[in-house]
C-alpha cells in the first residue's frame, strides 16, 4: 500500500475537512494571483506615466541659439534623464495643427511666432523631475512657463503604493488564516485517526511511516489550492481583459505574457506545496508526540 | 527469538500488576499464560510488545532490552511479532484485506507478494467471504479471526495471542488453537497465548505459566490428556 493511497484514503474519509483545507489554500492563491496581476498592471500604468515627457519647459521668445544650447547642455547634466526633445516654434505649430485638424478655425489665425519653443524632458528616475522644476522655476529670464504633472505622478505613486501595501496586508491575513486552518485541520485529522496511528505503531510502524500520509496530505492541499487559485484568477483576468484594458487605454493593463504567467504558476505551485508541507509539519509535530 | 523476563515489576500507581516475574521462553515454544481476570496476563503481553514499560527488572527479546532500546530497536522487534489483541485493534475504516495489507506494508513485505499472502492467510482463518467487509460489519468471532489473520500475515517469529478464543464458539476456538499449534510446529514460531479456557490448556499438553495477583504461582508443562 503506497503512502499516496493512504493519503487519498484519509482525504476521502473526512471529505468536509479536506474541502475546507483545500478551499483555504485555494482562496489564498486566488487572491495572491489576482493581486500580482493587478500589481503588474499598476506597475505598467506607473511606468507609462513615468516614461512620458514629464516636464515641459516653455522658453521665452527671442532666445538665441547659444542660449537654447546652454539650456539643453544644462538639462543633459542631470542624472536620470532619458531623453530631451527640443520643440521649435515651427514644430509646435505643426503639433498644434495636427491636434486641431478637425477645427480649422482654431488654426487659421495661429502662426509659429505666437507659439513658444519648448524642451520636453523624459526621465528614467522620477525624482529628477522635482530638481529640474525647482531649478528652472527661478530662471525667469529664459523660462516662460513650466508644465510639470507632479500631482498626477504623486497621486499615482501614492495610489500604487497604497494598493500594494493594502494588497500585501490582505494577502498576509488570508494566507495566515489558511495556514492556521491547515494546521488545525491536519490536527483534527490526526486526532480522528489516533487509533489507527496507535495500532500502526504497535504493529511496528516507524514514526515517519505514520506521519508521512499527513505530510503528503498538506502538500496535496497546497498543490491543489495553488493550481486552482491560479487558474481561476487567470480566467477572471482573461474574461475582464478587454474591458479593463479599454478603461486604461492606451496602457495595456492586463498583458498575457506567457513567460510571466508560467513562472508565476510554477512559483505558486512551489510555494503552495511548501506551505502545505510546513503546515502539516506543525500539525504533525503538535499532535503526534512520539 | 528468546524471551527473558528477569525480576520484572510493573506498577500502576501503587498497585502491582506484576511482581518479581521471571521466566524464559525459548524460540519455538508454545506457552499458555493462565489466571483470573486482572491477574496480569495481558500486562505480560503488553510488556513483551513494549506497549508498557516495566517499573523495574529486565525484559529481553533476543539480545535487545526493549525498554532501553532505540525507537528503531522497538519498531524492528515489533515487526517480528504477530499480535492477536483481546480487543482486536483493527482499523475500523479499512476492510479486513486492507488491515492485513497495512501490516505487510509496515514490515516492508515485497509489494508483488502482498496479495497472494493476504489470500493465503484469509483462507487459513476461513474469512474468504468477509475480506472486503469493514470490522464493524463482522461478528466477534470473525473479528478475532481477522486479527489472527493479520498476526499470521507477517510470518512472525513470535505470536502473542491475548484471549484469542474469548469470543469464539467451541468449534471456532478449537480451529484457532489448532491453527496456532500448526504454525508453532511447522514454522517454529513461538506462541504465547493467554486464556481462561482450561479445556484447551489441558488438552494441548504445553507449558503453562499460571499467574495470580501479578505473581507466577506455577510454571509447568501440562501432561496431554
Amino acid at each position: 500500500m503506497s503512502h499516496l493511497k493512504t493519503t487519498w484514503h484519509h482525504i476521502r474519509r473526512s471529505p468536509f475537512q479536506s474541502l475546507i483545507a483545500a478551499i483555504a489554500m485555494f482562496l489564498s492563491f486566488f487572491f495572491i494571483t489576482t493581486f500580482i496581476i493587478v500589481n503588474s498592471g499598476l506597475s505598467t500604468v506607473l511606468k507609462y506615466f513615468e516614461t512620458k515627457p514629464e516636464v515641459t519647459l516653455f522658453l521665452k521668445d527671442g532666445l538665441d541659439t547659444s542660449a537654447v544650447e546652454n539650456i539643453k547642455k544644462d538639462l543633459s547634466s542631470y542624472q536620470g534623464i532619458k531623453e530631451i526633445t527640443f520643440v521649435s516654434k515651427d514644430k509646435a505649430l505643426e503639433i498644434y495643427k495636427e491636434q486641431n485638424k478637425d477645427n480649422p478655425r482654431l488654426t487659421e489665425m495661429v502662426t509659429a511666432s505666437i507659439l513658444p519653443a519648448s524642451f520636453e524632458i523624459t526621465v528614467s528616475d522620477p525624482n529628477v523631475l522635482e530638481q529640474i522644476y525647482e531649478n528652472y522655476s527661478t530662471k525667469t529670464d529664459v523660462i516662460d512657463e513650466i508644465i510639470y504633472q507632479k500631482d498626477i505622478i504623486d497621486s499615482l505613486l501614492n495610489w500604487t503604493n497604497a494598493t500594494r501595501k493594502i494588497g500585501f496586508v490582505i494577502i498576509l491575513i488570508i494566507a495566515s488564516i489558511s495556514f492556521i486552518t491547515m494546521v488545525t485541520i491536519i490536527g483534527m485529522k490526526i486526532t480522528n485517526r489516533k487509533d489507527e496511528i496507535k495500532i500502526s505503531r504497535l504493529l511496528g510502524a516507524s514514526s515517519f511511516y505514520v506521519k508521512k500520509p499527513f505530510l503528503l496530505e498538506g502538500i496535496i492541499y497546497g498543490l491543489f489550492g495553488s493550481i486552482l487559485g491560479f487558474i481561476l484568477a487567470f480566467l477572471l483576468a482573461l474574461v475582464s481583459q478587454k474591458s479593463i484594458n479599454s478603461f486604461f487605454q492606451p496602457v495595456v493593463f492586463i498583458d498575457f505574457k506567457v513567460n510571466f504567467y508560467l513562472i508565476l504558476l510554477a512559483t505558486e505551485i512551489f510555494i503552495g506545496a511548501f506551505l502545505g508541507f510546513i503546515a502539516s509539519c506543525i500539525g504533525v509535530k503538535r499532535y503526534i508526540k512520539f | 527469538m528468546k524471551i527473558v523476563f528477569d525480576q520484572v515489576d510493573k506498577k500502576f500507581g501503587i498497585v502491582y500488576a506484576l511482581k518479581d516475574v521471571s521466566f524464559e521462553v525459548e524460540q519455538g515454544e508454545f506457552v499458555f499464560i493462565t489466571g483470573n481476570s486482572g491477574a496480569g496476563k495481558s500486562t505480560i503481553l503488553k510488556l513483551i510488545l513494549n506497549q508498557l514499560k516495566p517499573t523495574s527488572g529486565k525484559i529481553l527479546l533476543g539480545d535487545v532490552e526493549l525498554s532501553q532500546g532505540s525507537k528503531d530497536d522497538v519498531n524492528n522487534t515489533r515487526r517480528k511479532i504477530g499480535v492477536v489483541f483481546q480487543d482486536y485493534q483493527l482499523i475500523m475504516d479499512k476492510t479486513i484485506e486492507e488491515n492485513i495489507a497495512l501490516i505487510l506494508d509496515i514490515v516492508n513485505y515485497p509489494p508483488e507478494k502482498i496479495q497472494s499472502r493476504i489470500d493465503k492467510v484469509i483462507k487459513e482463518v476461513n474469512l474468504g467471504s468477509r475480506r472486503f467487509l469493514f470490522p464493524s460489519q463482522l461478528a466477534g468471532g470473525e473479528l478475532q479471526r481477522a486479527s489472527l489473520a493479520r498476526a499470521l500475515a507477517i510470518e512472525p517469529e513470535i505470536i502473542l495471542a491475548d484471549e484469542p478464543t474469548g469470543n469464539l464458539d467451541s468449534e471456532n476456538s478449537w480451529n484457532i488453537v489448532k491453527l496456532l499449534k500448526d504454525i508453532n510446529k511447522e514454522n517454529n514460531t513461538t506462541v504465547i497465548m493467554t486464556t481462561h479456557n482450561n479445556e484447551i490448556v489441558e488438552s494441548m499438553g504445553k507449558r503453562v505459566i499460571k499467574i495470580d495477583e501479578g505473581e507466577i504461582v506455577k510454571d509447568y508443562k501440562h501432561s496431554k490428556k
